[in-house]
């Protein structure tokens, strides 16, 4: 059977790579005792697949990972037992039984939500007050960088929503075009953190073939800002979104579980 | 993400906790500009978080190299969960930080601060370091520094740590005497709790730091430099080490770990997330080694021989792959092939781990002991590379090590390894070894050459694909406690020659060439059988700028030699130097239990080309059977009778007391 698991990168590991997580959770299901699946072949390895490689440097709030397991077990039992097995830095928040003819996550992801946490007062005043002239432009600039090639795309339509949590000196809500059902449905208001490090939160397009990261949304925000270069900045993911039946953003565990 | 917030009982005063707060956000933009933040991020898997609680005697593990080293190190792991299980005690590590977060650090003047809770090291009672290395030394230096206390004992105040530190090279503690405050030792497990219940007695009583130090000199195998004063001859060696104080012993005797079946061994073990050298669980079949190898102080330094039970082990096993969820378990020990039960071992851990997915290596492999039967079953799980260590050329240097391997064993060994699938063979050689000659080092090379010709033996269709026959040869280092403790090391120019004669005799297909400049096997040299007078040297080195000198990116050999002439100190007299018989050792005044008369001796057998057996095999009096009830081998078939033949006879000594009965 397949289970697919909400877990917690917290920020004290964000520094650990994609790959190093990956194995931290396999040998959390080896030390968990749960009946997990292996792969045939000559080194077999656990079952399990990562709706989206979260990077180096980032904390996500709820990543979504799918593992196979080859008897059936109960969501609870799955929970209980990852959770004495994993460090506190890395726990799981919640797991949902997949039906097995499911797609593969990561085919369903569409967007994630993330909060940027700018570092610098100054640098944070100037990119928060820069959007509302960013997102009123009809094309807005950034460098993406691939494995083979380094290439300048416009990431307007990539921006699917932006704004300042809990900063009274945002711009309202209307200014930006972001597609309103992305709000509702965020898993984190983030709420309570400190006012001296300005937060920006935005939904960006993130899939299989074309996504934006927040590096690049930070680098036309910060040109449009008149920033000689890109603050610092700490990336927490909130949340993975996928789609309803009718194309609207919803948290992935659901729409993994309508599909 | 801030455990000790969480969990600290005591009132911590509102300035502080902003304080604390900046610190924790500067700290986490050093991590954003430094390469392999994962070092310093702490959070792994069984790593152990006690609430920071003022009752508690606060132990801070200091591994005087990187984390990737230090996380590979069974020796923390052993130690960090017996501290921790302790109710009144806790243990945190640290670690030594890479070039780039020490300038982060400096600059934004973020003390040192432990992996687990992030507490900057002078707020621990006790920092303990390990010493696994004499290359390592000036990195204890900047850690201390880092960690905001004064470098030299003499400079700490009441409210500093007591600085103390263990392992092999504490068996030499002279270099360090003036930045440590007590030394342990021997093994670890009584004497680091004894030590530590005298700290934390201390807490209650107030007594003075000095008081404190007196008492830790009572205590059997714990060695306080301050309190002995050397004397030193007009040719610069060493006249006397005398105690100034009624505490402190004449001659410190190491502490010996009789039952290993009995002593502490941790059942869960931190996993780290990034890959680490030894990234696996290593489980200590026995300590110690019966061989005598002549170069070898680990060989003296754990004597005697000393085996954890099958049934211990198989336990001990299947509860580290529950808690650790590991791939792979090594089997740890100075000769793993000598373990009496090796076999019923192997078949007993496949049998209870196979479920599991689990690998065995057998890292260590003596070349005389491996079971073909054994080596198949191995494989069975996962094919691992095969590694020996002739050490030598040719049988003559082998014999005068007390090597006990032959060619044609190797050969064979060789052979049914190829024959059973392995391509990629290891082979770990010393240079620069007494009595050495050209025609030894070329005997590297035909050594080299028959292993690749056994490859090309085994038919095409039989053998695996891709040989490899990777040949490591390192600069021979005396070290103290051993028959070579008074041998010159080659001069650089020497063991230069002899590496470029290598270079050009290992020139062939198949075969690769390790080897390290000389440069830091000569400092090596220095502070193995270094004397007090190397304290300053230590910290003229680290003020220059050495650090982390095991790494070649950071090593400064010129600075070290600039250091030794500040010093007015000259480096070829404790390296290249023969020491006459009746000199005192700095080391003279630490008792190993290896009696000094029979290290002379196998010296003397050394130059005579003359093997010692095996202790297995029948009691060489090497010093510990006049200790009573520490080797099990002591006086068996004992000194004088007849070595000749002994082989069949004295190997029932061993079996006596392996127990074929424990192999069930």
């Amino acid at each position: 059977m397949r289970m697919m698991a909400v877990f917690e990168k917290s920020e004290r590991i964000r520094h650990i790579g994609h790959l190093d997580i990956q194995r931290s959770v396999q040998r959390g299901l080896r030390r968990s005792g749960l009946p997990v699946a292996y792969s045939n072949g000559f080194h077999p390895h656990i079952l399990i697949s990562f709706a989206s490689a979260l990077s180096t440097g980032a904390a996500g709030k709820r990543e979504i990972m799918d593992v196979t397991l080859a008897e059936p077990v109960t969501a609870d039992r799955f929970l209980d037992a990852m959770n004495r097995a994993m460090p506190p830095v890395l726990r799981l928040l919640e797991a949902h039984p997949l039906a097995d003819r499911a797609p593969a996550l990561m085919t369903l992801v569409r967007a994630a939500v993330y909060d940027l946490r700018i570092d610098g007062e100054e640098e944070a005043r100037r990119i928060l007050g820069a959007i509302p002239a960013a997102l009123a432009r009809r094309e807005l600039r950034a460098m993406r960088k691939t494995k083979t090639k380094l290439e300048e795309i416009d990431i307007r339509p990539l921006i699917l929503g932006l704004n300042i949590p809990a900063a009274p000196a945002a711009p309202a809500a209307g200014e930006t075009p972001a597609a309103p059902a992305a709000w509702e449905n965020p898993a984190d208001p983030a709420a309570g953190d400190p006012p001296a490090a300005p937060h920006l939160r935005a939904v960006l397009t993130l899939t299989e073939t074309t996504s934006c990261k927040p590096g690049m949304l930070m680098e036309a925000l910060s040109r449009e800002a008149g920033l000689a270069e890109v603050p610092r900045f700490v990336t927490t993911r909130l949340a993975l979104l996928g789609e309803d039946a009718a194309g609207r953003l919803i948290p992935l565990e659901k729409a993994a579980a309508e599909s | 993400m801030n455990e000790r917030k969480v969990s600290a009982p005591e009132k911590i005063a509102p300035e502080k906790i902003a304080q604390e707060k900046i610190d924790q956000e500067n700290f986490e933009r050093a991590l954003d500009r430094v390469q392999k933040a994962p070092r310093y991020t702490g959070g792994e898997m069984n790593t152990s978080v006690k609430p920071w609680n003022k009752d508690l005697l606060r132990f801070g593990f200091c591994f005087p190299d990187t984390y990737e080293v230090g996380m590979s190190h069974l020796g923390l792991k052993l130690l960090y969960g017996l501290i921790n299980r302790e109710p009144w005690s806790l243990c945190e590590r640290f670690f030594m930080p890479w070039t780039d977060m020490i300038a982060e650090m400096k600059a934004r003047r973020i003390p040192l601060l432990s992996m687990e809770s992030r507490h900057p090291m002078k707020e621990f009672d006790v920092v303990g370091f390990t010493l696994q290395y004499e290359m390592s030394y000036t990195n204890i230096l900047a850690m201390l520094d880092m960690g905001g206390i004064p470098l030299e004992n003499r400079e700490r105040g009441e409210a500093d740590p007591i600085v103390v530190a263990g392992g092999p090279c504490a068996f030499n503690p002279e270099p360090l005497a003036p930045f440590i405050d007590a030394f342990m030792i021997g093994d670890g497990e009584d004497v680091l709790l004894e030590l530590n219940q005298v700290i934390q007695d201390r807490k209650k009583t107030g007594e003075s730091r000095r008081a404190c130090l007196k008492k830790l000199a009572r205590l059997p195998g714990v060695y306080v430099p301050d309190l002995y004063a050397v004397a030193y001859n007009e040719d610069g060696t060493v006249r006397a080490v005398e105690p100034m104080a009624p505490e402190a012993p004449a001659r410190i005797l190491r502490r010996f770990v009789t039952d290993l079946d009995a002593a502490y061994y941790p059942e869960e073990i931190p996993v780290p997330y990034t890959e680490v050298i030894f990234d696996r669980i290593m489980l200590e079949i026995m300590r110690g080694c019966t061989r005598g190898c002549r170069f070898c102080q680990a060989g003296m330094l754990y004597r005697p021989v000393r085996e954890r039970s099958l049934p211990r082990l198989a336990d001990l096993a299947e509860k580290l792959v529950r808690s650790t969820g590991y791939e792979e378990i090594s089997l740890s020990s100075l000769s793993s092939g000598d373990y009496s039960c090796l076999p019923e071992l192997i078949r007993e851990l496949m049998r209870r781990l196979k479920d599991k997915r689990v690998s065995i290596s057998l890292p260590s492999l003596r070349l005389d002991s491996v079971l073909k039967e054994s080596l198949e079953e191995t494989q069975q799980v996962k094919k691992t590379s095969l590694t020996f260590a002739p050490e030598a050329g040719t049988q003559r240097l082998r014999d005068v090590i007390n090597k006990g391997v032959t060619e044609a064993d190797l050969l064979e060994k060789c052979r049914d390894a190829f024959e059973g699938g392995w391509s990629s063979v290891k082979l770990y050689f010393m240079e620069g070894l007494p009595t050495e000659t050209d025609q030894d080092l070329a005997g590297i090379a035909d050594l080299a050459r028959k292993v690749v010709a056994e490859y090309f033996g085994v038919p095409k269709p039989r053998r695996a694909k891709g040989l490899r026959v990777s040949v490591s040869v390192s600069t021979f280092v005396p070290k103290p406690f051993t028959p070579f403790q008074w041998e010159a090391q080659d001069p650089i120019p020497t063991i230069q020659a002899k590496q470029s004669l290598l270079k050009k005799l290992l020139n062939m297909k198949g075969v690769q060439f390790n080897w390290h400049e000389p440069y830091l096997s000569f400092l090596e040299a220095c502070f193995a059988r270094g004397d007090r007078r190397l304290g300053a040297v230590l910290k003229r080195a680290w003020e220059k700028g050495c650090i982390l000198d095991g790494w070649s990116e950071t090593f400064r050999f010129d600075l070290w030699m600039e250091a030794f002439r500040e010093c007015g100190l000259d480096p070829a007299f404790y390296a290249n130097r023969v020491r006459p018989k009746d000199e005192v050792l700095p080391w003279d005044h630490i008792d190993s239990g290896i009696s000094k008369a029979f290290l002379w001796r196998e010296r003397e057998k050394a130059a005579r080309a003359e093997v010692t057996r095996d202790c297995r095999q029948g009691c060489n009096g090497c010093g510990l059977q006049k200790l009573k009830g520490v080797c099990a081998w002591a006086g068996a078939n004992a000194a004088g009778a007849a070595e000749a033949g002994s082989a069949e006879t004295g190997g029932d000594a061993g079996a006596a007391k392996g127990g074929a009965e424990k192999c069930e």
